[in-house]
């Protein structure tokens, strides 16, 4: 098995990004998580170009990506990834405080992965972090030959 | 009741047999050639004149004995040569001749004896008529001029048509010294009214009789417009034949529409004798080109009324029809006015009403005022709103149809409905005169007014049904019977005046405005309706978003800091428990606002319910909860209903969780849920053993965030109930809770039992509905 692929975080709370942090470190996932914290950086790392032109090669293990984003959103972000065919298949979870039903209809239109909802209760949003990071970034297995 | 013509008698109407018989006698009297009669009364003489040389080629037998000279038809002879050299009538005529005067009429003195001498132009040529001047007139001519100036005088008090007739008979009975001189005046069907009448008593009285419209057929009346004046000196003249027969010009009958002399039909004077005249004069009443009535003159004996009083009553009959026609207009215009006051004022009223229909009926008097109307209804999709006395619904909403299928544009008025529409028959009474207006031009909408029916017993002179009888020679022959006959007249109202059709369509014109500047404000409610919503919308998405995020902070942190500091002390972990609580509660709150916001919204996905499955999902689901163990659980059937299946599990779910939240400290909690099928919909009921609530707070059960219990006793939003109150409307039905004090409670809901469309919410409106469906 070859190093553990980042999960890149995408979010501009700073309490939500410690809070996930937390969740995500209580989960004991060890795969490093990239902080972007708006939708243009998101990309950037993506898509390897503006700061993270030089990064490391490979595409995270997964995107957890809030919908409500600075200057490029979420269901742009994810329309951006979706539809590119290098990129398309990047497990993306959105990851929001919405119960908008539109929302959710075109995160799906989007071809998002799973949309979940923020729940309030800390418990609850530990647990989901922390199903969502045991899925994706360890029981997930990626489509082959797809880090090259 | 003057000329009702004959059948073809081929003695005095050469060219009848060119007409066909008709089948009716009637028809025989429609078919008469009245204006060519073959023949002239004999108080005069009448020739034909052609080309400027004034040849005579036609003319009355007797022309050479009334000018006492010897006269050939032959073509040789001109006027001159007829009258004289000496006399400037030849001349007089050929100026005439060549200006555009439509009329001539001079007197000359032919061998010493004064001849009026009228002049007209026919197709056929110049038409000459001779006719000798009355000695007896010579006196009376100075007194006639001053009779017409004094009723003229006194015509300006004469306020009413009835009046100015009584005294324009009373004028006319001095100027002729006829036995009697009525006014006629014709209804719409053409029959004749005697509506004043002045006599000497030597014949008797047709006043207010009745005559049906057949005494006196289309073309005769045609006639009666064109010229306005006939005299008939003796009924029981010879007609004096026309020399020779046909006209030699065209090979045609002599037309002789606007002859004086022109000789009336066998019939008309066969109607004289029976009537018991022997002499008659008539004068037209012709109004906007219309024949309004006659002055009609009646005599006992034989009597000749000379040209020079026969102009005079002419010159009366023309006076009159300019004044009654002046009076019906100020009337008219009078009534206008009125009418057009009450439209004003209720108009203003409409505008303050929350509807012209309530408005119509909280302005009852105007509105039947404005037709004087007994009764009236406004029809708008299928609803009826009634004044007064008017029919029953159902048979307005069937007249409704009637005239919506006439394709009525502005306005149907009739003064017998059931004539035209056989169900009118049973509402007869209260409607046998109807004004409709249409308010729609998509929609059967309509304001009608409606006219009781008016039993009138008319006097008819003479029984109107056996006014022509045919004799064995199948020869018509006119009714012989004057005796007055008396009539019940029903299922008629009181005929509607113009004034008050114009009003109508006035009206008409101020509701449809009034729809429009209604709709009008409705779409800009509607646009207003979706901007508040649309905010609504983008208020709701920002509570989703950035509200319960705070909140979840909060309880993030708490939690975190909890965890950190394993060994707080036990006050702190309180604070910080009450923390986590407060914002999970919050959070909980922004969750149950934004379900409530979308739930007005968003569409329903509607198939049918299995409530039974329904209920063991919300059992299975509440398992977990702490506080449902121990509850006695009594679940009767449960039919399915038609509804949006996830929002019917909610409104069910929250009922539920509710009887097990507020009896959890009954011992033991029993709660029973079952359904009962009624005719259109499912009863669904939830009742608990539990805290229950004081009927008094009711009403406010189901408003949002109305609790009627405290907080710290009973955890929740509040929303719940509302929220299912909301689903429930949504659905159509409706929701009510019974409970009291320390007894329990119970809910009960409805929902649609199948498919149907969806509710519309309308007023309740007092009169009645239509069924739709």
């Amino acid at each position: 098995m070859t190093a553990l692929r980042p999960i890149l975080l995408v979010e501009d709370n700073p309490a939500d990004i410690e809070l996930t942090l937390a969740a995500l470190k209580k989960a004991q996932l060890a795969n490093e998580v990239v902080i972007a914290r708006d939708g243009a950086e998101a990309l950037d790392y993506l898509f390897s170009e503006g700061r993270f032109a030089n990064r490391e090669p490979g595409l995270p293990a997964v995107v957890l990506l809030d919908l409500k984003l600075p200057k490029v959103d979420g269901l742009e972000v994810l329309e951006r990834v979706k539809s590119h065919p290098k990129y398309r298949t990047t497990p993306i979870v959105m990851l929001t405080s919405s119960r908008e039903e539109s929302d959710v209809v075109r995160s799906y239109q989007y071809g998002v992965n799973s949309f979940v909802v923020k729940p309030v209760d800390f418990k609850a949003f530990y647990e989901a972090i922390r199903d969502l990071g045991m899925f994706w970034a360890v029981l997930n297995e990626p489509v082959p030959g797809e880090l090259a | 009741m003057i000329t009702p013509p004959s059948p073809g008698d081929s003695s005095s109407a050469p060219t009848a047999s060119a007409v066909p018989v008709a089948p009716t006698a009637l028809d025989q009297c429609a078919q008469e050639p009245i204006r060519i009669p073959g023949g002239i009364q004999p108080h005069g003489a009448l020739g034909l004149f052609r080309g400027d040389e004034l040849t005579l080629v036609q003319g009355s037998a007797n022309l050479g004995n009334v000018l006492d000279r010897a006269i050939a038809f032959d073509g040789t002879q001109t006027l001159e040569t007829i009258v004289g050299a000496y006399a400037p009538l030849a001349g007089d005529v050929r100026r005439w001749a060549a200006s555009r005067e439509p009329g001539f009429l001079e007197q000359y003195v032919i061998d010493r004896r004064t001849f009026h001498v009228a002049g007209h132009r026919a197709a056929q040529g110049i038409l000459l008529e001779f006719e000798e001047f009355d000695e007896t007139e010579r006196g009376r001519s100075a007194t006639f001029y001053q009779l017409l100036r004094e009723f003229l005088d006194g015509s300006d008090g004469l306020k009413t048509v009835a009046a100015l007739c009584t005294g324009v008979a009373a004028q006319m009975q001095a100027l002729t010294r006829f036995n009697r001189v009525m006014i006629y005046r014709f209804d719409e069907d053409w029959n004749g009214t005697v509506i004043a009448e002045k006599g000497d008593g030597t014949l008797p009285s047709y006043l207010d009789l009745r005559f049906p419209a057949s005494d006196i057929p289309a073309q005769a009346r045609d006639l009666y417009r064109l010229n306005r004046l006939r005299l008939i000196p003796t009924a029981a003249y010879t007609p004096v034949p026309l020399a020779p027969a046909l006209c030699p010009v065209d090979g045609a009958p002599l037309d002789l529409s606007h002859a004086a002399l022109r000789s009336v039909s066998p019939v008309h004077l066969e109607y004289m004798r029976n009537m018991g005249t022997a002499a008659s004069m008539s004068i037209s009443i012709v109004i906007d080109g219309k024949l309004w009535g006659l002055i009609s003159c009646h005599h006992a004996q034989p009597r000749y009324v000379g040209p020079q009083i026969r102009a005079a009553c002419d010159f009366l009959g023309r006076i009159v029809a300019q004044q009654i026609s002046a009076r019906e207009r100020a009337a008219e215009a009078d009534e206008r006015l009125r009418l057009k006051g009450l439209e004003t004022e209720l108009v203003a009223r409409l505008a303050r009403a929350p509807g012209f229909q309530a408005g119509l009926v909280d302005s009852a008097t105007q509105w039947l005022a404005l037709t004087n109307s007994a009764g009236a209804a406004v029809v708008t999709d299928g609803i009826v709103l009634t004044a007064g006395k008017a029919p029953p619904i159902d048979s307005i909403l069937a007249l409704a149809d009637w005239v919506r299928a006439r394709g009525v544009d502005q306005i149907y008025a009739t003064g017998m409905l059931s004539a035209e529409w056989e169900p009118g028959r049973d509402i007869a009474k209260v409607a046998s005169g109807v004004i409709a207006v249409p308010i729609s031009r998509i929609h059967a909408s309509f304001i009608f007014w409606f006219r009781p029916e008016v039993v009138e017993t008319v006097t008819w002179g003479g029984d109107p049904r056996a006014d022509k009888a045919t004799d064995a020679a199948g020869r018509l022959h006119p009714r012989l019977s004057f005796e007055s006959w008396k009539q019940e007249v029903r299922l008629c109202a009181q005929p509607w005046h113009t004034a008050e059709l114009m009003s109508a369509t006035d009206f008409r014109s101020a509701i449809i405005n009034f729809v429009l500047q209604r709709a009008e404000e409705r779409a800009q409610l509607s646009e207003e309706l979706q901007r508040s919503n649309k905010e609504l919308e983008a208020f709701s998405y920002s509570i989703s978003h950035d509200l319960r995020a705070p909140f979840r902070h909060i309880a993030g942190y708490a939690e975190l800091l909890g965890e950190e500091e394993p060994d707080l002390k036990a006050l702190s972990r309180h604070y910080l428990d009450g923390i986590t609580a407060a914002a999970l509660s919050a959070g909980q709150l922004v969750d149950d606002l934004l379900h409530f916001s979308q739930l007005g919204r968003t569409s329903l996905k509607m198939s049918r319910v299995d409530m039974t499955k329904i209920m063991v999902e919300i059992r299975r689901s509440l398992e977990t909860d702490e506080r449902q163990k121990g509850v006695e659980w009594d679940i009767g059937s449960l039919p399915p209903a038609w509804g949006d299946p996830t929002l019917v599990r909610q409104a069910l779910f929250n009922l539920v969780e509710n009887a097990v939240k507020y009896s959890r400290d009954s011992t033991p909690p029993r709660i029973r849920v079952w359904g009962q099928e009624r005719s259109a919909d499912v009863i669904y009921s939830v009742e608990d053993n539990g805290v229950g609530f004081d009927m008094n707070y009711a009403n406010k059960l189901f408003q949002v965030f109305q609790r009627l219990h405290r907080q710290e006793d009973y955890e929740g939003t509040g929303i719940g109930l509302a929220l299912t109150k909301r689903i429930i409307d949504r659905h159509g039905g409706t929701l009510e809770a019974k409970g009291a004090v320390g007894q329990g409670a119970t809910f009960s809901f409805t929902l649609p039992k199948r498919q149907s469309h969806p509710v519309q919410a309308t007023q309740p409106l007092a009169g009645g509905n239509r069924d739709r469906t």
